[in-house]
C-alpha cells in the first residue's frame, strides 16, 4: 500500500513536472520579437554557430534558363543564418530557417505557358500527336519554381563580398521545379545530384560568352535597432556564368516523349554563359545575439 | 561695311574677349597663399580636426583624434598638395552596441588640389581610402570592414583658415566617398595650419 502511495506521489510530481515543462515551453514558443527583430523569426538563433540572422526576400529581376526570360513577379525568401566568415575565404556557413523553409516557393509564371512548349518539326508523329494532346488544351499555365537543391548548409554566403561588390557574395544550388498538371509533380531542371549553382555577386560577373558581363550592386545600407540590425536595399545579386542541366521527371511515365520535348524548348541543357539569373533584393541582417536578446526581453 | 557696323563689331568682339576674360578667370586654378603672396616651393600644413564624424546611414562613428598632415606646393600657378599621413585614435560609435576594433587610413598620399566652385574655395582629395573594423556581438557590423574609398571636397574659409567637409561642400565639388556599397556623409572642419616656414602666418587660398 505503501509503495502505491508513494508510485501515486511520483506519478502526480512527474505529471506537474511535465505540465510546468508544457507552460515554459508554450512561454518561450509565444515569445515575439519586435521592431526590425520579428522578421528574424525563423532565425536559428539559439545555435551557438550561428552569429547573425539573414532575412533577404527577392522582390525582382529574372532568371533566363536557356531560352525562357523567366521575370520574377511573386516574391521568393531566403532566411536562416550564419556563423563567423572564415579568414581566408571569406565564407560563412549557412545554417536553415527553423521551419524549415529556408527559401520559400514562389511560383513564378512562364511566359508562353505550354503554348510555347511545341515539339520540334522532325519528331515523330506520335510525339506530336502527344504534344498536342498534352499541351494544345485549355490549362496551358506553366510555373517554375526556385527550389533549394541540397542541405542549408550547401548555401555559402559572404557578407564582405556583397557589401564590397567583389566575387562571390552568395553560392546557392537550386533546381527549377516545372509546374503544370500535365508535366506532372517532378518536372525538374537540376537535381540534388546535378543542381544549377548560381554564383551570384554584387560585383561584376565574367561569363563565357554569348553572355556579356553585367554588374550587380551592393545597395544602400542603413541600419536600426542601434545597429544590431542592418538593411542594403536596392540589392542586385548577378550570375550569367551558370550551366543548366538537361529537365527530368517530366510527364511522368511518358517522361521518355515529353523531357525531350522540355529540352528542345528552353535549350536545355544550356551551357555556362546561356543563362542568366538576376535577383533584386532587400537584405536583411541582424546580430543573432541581439534578436535572441531581443526575444528574452519579450517574453 | 561701313563706319557704324564696323564700330558695332568691334564692340561686340571687345565685349566678349571681356566676358571670356571674366569667365576664365572665375574658372581658373586657385593657389595657396601666405599673407598674401603665393607660396613658393613646399610647405607642411599639420592639425587635427575641430570635430569630425563619418555616418553611414543609421550609425555615426567619431574619433576623438583625427589628425592629419598634409604637404602643399603651387604647380602652374594651381594649389595642389598631398595627405600624407592620417592617424586616427579613440573611435567609437553613436551605438551602444557597436565599437571600433580598428581604424586606419590607407593607400596614402592621397592627392589633393584647391578648386574655385561658384567663387567658394575648395580642397578636394582623391583616392581617399579608410579601413574600419566593427565589433560587437550585438553589432550587426561585428566583424565587417567597412572600406571607405572615394574623393572628399571641403569649403575653405580664409578667414578662420579651416576647411570644412560636410554634405554641400561635397555636393558642391562633386565628390562622394562610399562603404559597404553605399553614400556615407563625412563631416570635419580642419584647421589649415602651417607648420614649417610658414608657421603662424595666415594662410589662404586665392
Amino acid at each position: 500500500m505503501r509503495t502505491k502511495h508513494q508510485r501515486m506521489k511520483a506519478v502526480c510530481a512527474a505529471t506537474c513536472l511535465a505540465a510546468l515543462a508544457a507552460l515554459a515551453f508554450a512561454g518561450s514558443a509565444s515569445a515575439k520579437l519586435t521592431g526590425a527583430y520579428a522578421q528574424f523569426s525563423k532565425c536559428p538563433y539559439t545555435n551557438v554557430e550561428v552569429k547573425k540572422c539573414l532575412y533577404s526576400p527577392t522582390e525582382g529581376g529574372e532568371v533566363v534558363l536557356g531560352l525562357k526570360k523567366v521575370p520574377i513577379t511573386s516574391t521568393a525568401v531566403l532566411q536562416g543564418g550564419f556563423g563567423k566568415p572564415n579568414k581566408e575565404t571569406k565564407f560563412s556557413t549557412f545554417y536553415g530557417s527553423t521551419d524549415g523553409i529556408t527559401l520559400s516557393k514562389a511560383p513564378q509564371s512562364v511566359p508562353g505557358g505550354l503554348l510555347g512548349i511545341v515539339p520540334p518539326e522532325k519528331s515523330p508523329p506520335l510525339v506530336k500527336l502527344l504534344s498536342a494532346f498534352f499541351f494544345e488544351n485549355a490549362l496551358t499555365g506553366v510555373n517554375s519554381t526556385l527550389e533549394l537543391a541540397k542541405t542549408a548548409s550547401d548555401i555559402k554566403i559572404s557578407e564582405a563580398h556583397l557589401a564590397e561588390e567583389i566575387g562571390v557574395a552568395l553560392e546557392m544550388p537550386v533546381k527549377v521545379h516545372l509546374e503544370n498538371p500535365f508535366l506532372g509533380k517532378s518536372c525538374y531542371v537540376g537535381s540534388s545530384t546535378s543542381p544549377i549553382v548560381f554564383k551570384l555577386t554584387t560585383g561584376f560577373t565574367e561569363p563565357p560568352g554569348p553572355n556579356k558581363q553585367i554588374r550587380g550592386k551592393a545597395g544602400e545600407l542603413e541600419l536600426f535597432e542601434e545597429g544590431a540590425v542592418l538593411q542594403l536595399k536596392g540589392t542586385e545579386l548577378v550570375d550569367n556564368a551558370w550551366s543548366a542541366p538537361t529537365a527530368s521527371g517530366c510527364g511522368g511515365i511518358l517522361g521518355f516523349l515529353v523531357n525531350p520535348i522540355i529540352n528542345s524548348q528552353l535549350g536545355l541543357p544550356a551551357a555556362a554563359g546561356k543563362n542568366t539569373a538576376i535577383l533584386k533584393n532587400t537584405v536583411n541582417v541582424a546580430s543573432a545575439a541581439a534578436v535572441k536578446l531581443n526575444n528574452e526581453e519579450n517574453p | 561695311m561701313n563706319r557704324k557696323a564696323t564700330r558695332m563689331l568691334l564692340r561686340g568682339i571687345l565685349a566678349a574677349l571681356m566676358l571670356s576674360a571674366v569667365f576664365a578667370a572665375s574658372a581658373g586654378a586657385n593657389s595657396w597663399k601666405f599673407e598674401g603672396k603665393a607660396l613658393e616651393g613646399k610647405e607642411t600644413i599639420v592639425g587635427a580636426a575641430f570635430e569630425s564624424s563619418m555616418t553611414i546611414p543609421g550609425l555615426t562613428t567619431k574619433c576623438e583624434n583625427f589628425l592629419y598632415k598634409l604637404s602643399i606646393e603651387n604647380v602652374g600657378g594651381a594649389g595642389k598638395g598631398s595627405v600624407n599621413e592620417l592617424p586616427l585614435y579613440n573611435c567609437t560609435t553613436n551605438s551602444k552596441w557597436c565599437s571600433v576594433a580598428s581604424i586606419g587610413a590607407e593607400s596614402l598620399p592621397w592627392a589633393a588640389q584647391t578648386k574655385v566652385v561658384s567663387t567658394t574655395n575648395y580642397i578636394t582629395i582623391e583616392g581617399v581610402k579608410v579601413s574600419i573594423l566593427y565589433a560587437g556581438e550585438l553589432c550587426a557590423l561585428d566583424e565587417t570592414w567597412a572600406i571607405v574609398t572615394g574623393s572628399a571636397g571641403g569649403r575653405i574659409d580664409n578667414t578662420a583658415e579651416t576647411a570644412t567637409f560636410d554634405a554641400t561642400s561635397f555636393k558642391e565639388t562633386g565628390t562622394v566617398l562610399k562603404a559597404l556599397g553605399s553614400s556615407i556623409e563625412w563631416k570635419g572642419v580642419f584647421p589649415t595650419e602651417a607648420f614649417q616656414t610658414h608657421r603662424l602666418q595666415a594662410l589662404t587660398v586665392s
